[in-house]
């Protein structure tokens, strides 16, 4: 167990810098030019970040398991809602002040949506069969050996 | 079943790395896009003002910008239309730059219609809606939109008829000395005609006359129209005035004389 929760703990802090304290850092400069653009996409990010850390600690947890690819299943179907809810069903408002003028950005996102729903659903896909190749060899693994006939 | 699973995985690596990549280099891309603007300028033919706002836009992203449209709606404080001007570029390919004059047009001769004549006397305020909208690499559509107020300036505010003045003039005749004066707040230089027809009490026309106005942007003008006028004085009810500019034609004004 100790070896697990040790790779674990590994992964969590890689895709933490990786995922989130380089990105932030990078982003943080752009958004000087306009906070309001990107206040709210932040708490967007933070939110998947943190819960595609939580499937990875949980996969890693339970691998060997078939949990591990319920984890899996799990993550892709949240994350497909999630991107769903956080570009708006493909379509992008947002209202920020610039100078002495209110500013309206809409922007049809629908090609990113479709290209993230079909990533999730792929993942979803791969962790069905996983699941179902995880069964099957553990079924084969439990049949007794047959003996030649005398 | 395991080389399927490894070809789901591979696809979902092969399709992460195309998002990233398109992500990465439509964001670049978008920060290498330049607006310039260049010196605005105003013309005006017929009563009809042009502002002209010279843009050249730069492309030197990876993708090609196509269906440029710059759209100006001006509308009143009640909403009513004033002006609707669009420029439309059909393709800014990758790597190049496109100039283009965005006219903004104003027919003042709307400001004689009935929803819109009160800009004729009362300053207000006008707003200007802007929008841009495109097509980034042909498969993000894309519109950046801002409204602000504009002031506008009556030519005829203050449009005041003084105490007429009353003389004899024969036997038939008097003379009607009526002092008219106005504030032209607008940008515009008002020049033209104003005709003044004086009604009495049974809607008879008893005496009509006409004098040249010119009045520059925010400048007052102040003068005194003389009228023959026929009848009886004291029948006197009103003045018609109408007023044939350059800019504009309207009429009639009704004033009631005192």
């Amino acid at each position: 167990m100790l070896p697990r929760i040790a790779k674990a703990l590994i992964k969590s802090l890689l895709y933490f810098v990786f995922m989130y304290a380089l990105p932030m850092a990078l982003l943080s400069q752009v958004a000087e030019f306009a906070p309001e653009l990107f206040a709210r996409y932040e708490q967007f990010f933070s939110l998947f970040v943190a819960m595609v850390i939580f499937f990875v600690v949980s996969s890693e947890l339970t691998a060997g398991t078939i949990y591990q690819y319920g984890f899996n299943v799990g993550k892709a179907i949240i994350l497909i809602v999630f991107f769903v809810l956080a570009l708006d069903g493909g379509f992008i408002e947002l209202n920020f002040a610039m100078e002495r003028m209110r500013m309206h950005i809409w922007a049809d996102v629908r090609v990113y949506l479709a290209m993230f729903i079909t990533i999730d659903l792929l993942g979803l896909a791969k962790s069905l069969l996983q699941a179902v190749n995880f069964l099957s060899e553990r079924a084969e693994q439990q049949l007794p050996t047959p003996q030649p006939a005398r | 079943m395991r080389q399927a699973i490894r070809v789901l995985g591979w696809a979902t690596n092969i399709f992460w790395i195309t998002l990233l990549f398109f992500t990465v280099t439509t964001v670049y891309s978008a920060f290498q896009l330049g607006v310039g603007f260049g010196e605005p300028s105003m013309s005006s033919l017929d009563g009809t003002f042009v502002a002209s706002l010279p843009l050249n836009i730069t492309n030197r992203g990876f993708y090609d910008i196509s269906d440029l449209n710059i759209t100006t709606l001006v509308k009143d404080s009640e909403g009513a239309s004033i002006s609707n001007s669009s420029t439309f570029v059909q393709l800014i390919p990758r790597g190049s730059n496109a100039s283009l004059r965005h006219n903004i047009t104003v027919s003042l001769s709307q400001l004689t219609t009935e929803n819109l004549s009160y800009l004729l006397f009362n300053d207000s305020n006008f707003n200007v809606d802007i929008s841009l909208k495109l097509n980034y690499a042909k498969a993000v559509p894309f519109r950046i939109s801002t409204n602000f107020t504009m002031p506008w300036g009556a030519p005829l505010s203050n449009l005041t008829l003084g105490n007429i003045a009353v003389t004899p003039y024969n036997t038939t005749h008097v003379m009607i000395v009526i002092p008219v004066s106005f504030e032209n707040h607008s940008f515009f230089e008002l020049n033209g005609t104003m005709r003044l027809e004086i009604v009495d009490n049974v809607d008879h026309i008893v005496g009509e006359g006409a004098t040249s106005i010119n009045s520059l942007p925010h400048s007052g003008y102040g003068d005194a129209l003389e009228v023959l006028s026929t009848g009886n004085p004291a029948n006197i009810r009103e003045a018609h005035i109408y007023f044939e500019t350059s800019v504009f034609s309207y009429g009639p004004v009704v004033i009631l004389l005192v």
